[in-house]
């Protein structure tokens, strides 16, 4: 796993395939035969040339896994046949992931990682939003704070979870939902959490909790930092209510 | 993409092993850039000939590669890291002219015309107005798109290989006529006397990634060649369009969204900047290759002279254009090495130099990094007075 952008050349060492830059979170680690994930690819045109030496050494990474394609790792990986496959958010994987890839079919699939899908409304009224605490009865992230959260069940539309989680638990139903944006993915350990996330408004201030929340508040939007939040909840948010 | 019938047997392998590869890579670089399809090209020129750029990796590549392609159309290569006669005079070792031997017998095996150069367009690979090439080599891209109205993207090595083996490349950037129009307008009232490079290099730097609108002096074919040249090596700039009232050609200025000019003050602090100091061990032309007229220009003023000897000299060239002026060589080769084949950009001078003296804006981006030189910018005219009397 590189978090950074690599070069063949000069980054990864042609004659054993371990990692030599020293910005890349796997400095000193190896690639021989295991999948290299990293953002794409940056540096001389002669990276292209040092991959197919890496590939000849027996020091090739399995497969490639990138954010996005550029020229001279998409050359590299043809000539030297690594299968690659890109547009994948390497900010979800994890350094010792086990991981299938499918070059021809272009997929990833992590085995041992599930994805689990909840929505999250953030609830706006009069200028503040709504932060709940979650309860010691409920399944994860106790105590921590989120907005009105709950697993989305089959047969189930996002928006359908997003009002039927509202009414469950600030017994809200006068709500007009302002915004929906496309979903977001946070790894949290063997979860990846994609959160459909809703921006919704409410009259009345007055609410009230169910047994899954402690406690709650209205809160400014510049104020989310003081919170110890569920995953992501500060990049929902910021998404929410941004332009 | 679309692919014809054609084009998928290439890329399922039903024509070899090299085809199908070539193929891989032309379409996979134009999924990256979102081409809809192939197009013919006429010629290519391939980068990656020195064994200094491409090390031991390229020459693994392109032997394993040579067993299985042949090109399809006219292409040509890049300089050398030696002239192929005079190497030794270079100060080249003898095992890096075997590796380059090695390279040099690969690329001619694929059938790559051996014309070393890279003005591949002095030298009998002249593109015409309007022809779609795949041209790797930043002065020749950017030559063949401005001044001759040919259309290429700034290929790698590989990918002009790989588009001259299936003989065409993915229709994307400027091989798209919307792509060509210039996005910002570049005022230059004046140029001072042989400050064409650094004026192309400020262009470069101004421009980044967009194609400049060049509103200057007229300038000649040579001064295009150093001008564009400087331009695409100081920025990631392939292509320019400038005003010519000889050549009428009109430039759809409808995309400019940004004015900006260059005085004569900015060229000098350009040239204060890069000017280094007057203790050099090698001065070196030819960056572009020169051509006949730039050799001519050369012996004329050199002719009455005698050499001072202080540090070794090296005049640039292709061998196409070295065996039509003879008589020039002759008299330039009394004041130091005439090369062909090679440049101070992609030879190992650092084994022999440490610092360099060149007229040329390119060189002055590749000198002090892949050449690991000291460098100094100085007119052609400086030169020439320095190293003679």
């Amino acid at each position: 796993m590189s978090t950074f952008p690599i070069s063949f050349l000069g980054g990864v060492d042609p004659a054993s395939g371990t990692i030599l830059d020293p910005e890349c979170d796997s400095e000193g680690e190896n690639i021989s035969g295991k999948v290299f994930c990293f953002p794409f690819g940056k540096g001389s045109t002669v990276g292209s040339y040092a991959m197919y030496q890496l590939k000849l050494g027996g020091h090739a990474p399995a497969a490639i896994i990138n954010d996005s394609a550029e020229p001279i790792i998409a050359t590299g990986a043809i000539i030297a046949d690594i299968p690659m496959v890109d547009g994948v958010d390497v900010s979800l994987l994890r350094s010792g992931d086990l991981v299938d890839v499918d070059a021809d079919e272009e997929y990833v699939e992590l085995p041992d990682v599930v994805e689990k899908h909840v929505v999250t409304s953030i609830v706006k009224s009069k200028g503040k939003l709504l932060l709940l605490r979650r309860s010691d009865k409920v399944g994860s992230y106790r105590g921590q704070w989120a907005g009105v959260s709950g697993f989305i069940e089959p047969h189930e539309r996002d928006d359908e979870a997003a009002r039927r989680e509202l009414a469950e638990e600030i017994a809200a139903e006068k709500i007009r939902i302002v915004r929906k944006i496309d979903p977001l993915r946070f790894r949290d350990k063997g979860t990846i959490w994609c959160v459909h996330p809703f921006l919704v408004e409410v009259k009345n201030t007055k609410i009230r909790i169910d047994w899954e929340h402690r406690s709650f508040e209205w809160i400014s939007p510049d104020e989310i930092g003081r919170f110890r939040t569920v995953p992501g909840l500060q990049q929902v948010i910021s998404r929410l209510i941004g332009d | 993409m679309h692919l014809t019938k054609q084009e998928e047997r290439t890329l399922s392998g039903e024509e070899g092993f090299g085809r199908q590869k070539a193929m891989e890579l032309v379409v996979a670089l134009g999924e990256i850039y979102r081409a809809k399809r192939l197009i013919p090209i006429t010629s290519a020129q391939i980068s990656g000939a020195s064994f200094k750029t491409i090390g031991d990796a390229g020459i693994k590549f392109l032997e394993d590669f040579s067993h299985e392609a042949k090109v399809s159309v006219r292409a040509s290569l890049n300089p050398l890291g030696l002239d192929e006669r005079r190497w030794q005079s270079m100060g080249v070792d003898k095992k890096f002219f075997d590796k380059q031997a090695r390279i040099i017998s690969a690329y001619k095996s694929m059938g790559v015309e051996l014309l070393y150069t890279c003005t591949p367009y002095l030298a009998g690979n002249r593109p015409r107005q309007g022809q779609h090439i795949a041209w790797a080599e930043s002065s020749a891209t950017v030559f063949a798109n401005s001044y001759l109205g040919a259309m290429t993207n700034r290929e790698g090595g590989p990918s002009a290989l790989a588009a001259a083996v299936i003989g065409k490349t993915a229709e994307y950037g400027l091989h798209l006529e919307e792509n060509r129009r210039p996005r910002v307008r570049i005022d230059i009232k004046v140029i001072p006397d042989g400050m064409v490079p650094l004026t192309g290099y400020l262009v470069g730097k101004l421009a980044g990634k967009r194609v400049p609108f060049v509103n200057g002096p007229s300038m000649s074919e040579d001064e295009h060649k150093s001008f564009g040249a400087a331009m695409a090596a100081a920025g990631a700039v392939s292509m320019y369009a400038f005003s010519d009232s000889k050549r009428r050609k009109s430039t759809n200025t409808s995309q400019i969204e940004e004015r900006l000019s260059i005085d004569a003050r900015d060229i000098q602090d350009c040239a204060d900047g890069l000017k280094g100091d007057d203790a050099w061990d090698l001065v070196a032309i030819g960056c572009p290759h020169c051509s006949p007229s730039e050799l001519r220009t050369m012996a004329r003023a050199l002719k009455n002279r005698t050499p001072r000897k202080k540090s070794d000299v090296w005049f640039c060239t292709s061998r196409m254009v070295f065996a039509r002026c003879p008589k020039e060589v002759a008299v330039l080769r009394k004041f130091g090495n005439v090369l062909c084949d090679t440049c101070m950009v992609v030879a190992p001078i650092e084994s022999s130099y440490r610092r360099t003296a060149s007229d040329s804006g390119k060189a002055m981006v590749y000198l002090p990094t892949l050449g690991k030189q000291k460098a100094s910018f100085r007119s052609t005219k400086q030169l020439l007075e320095a190293i003679s009397r």
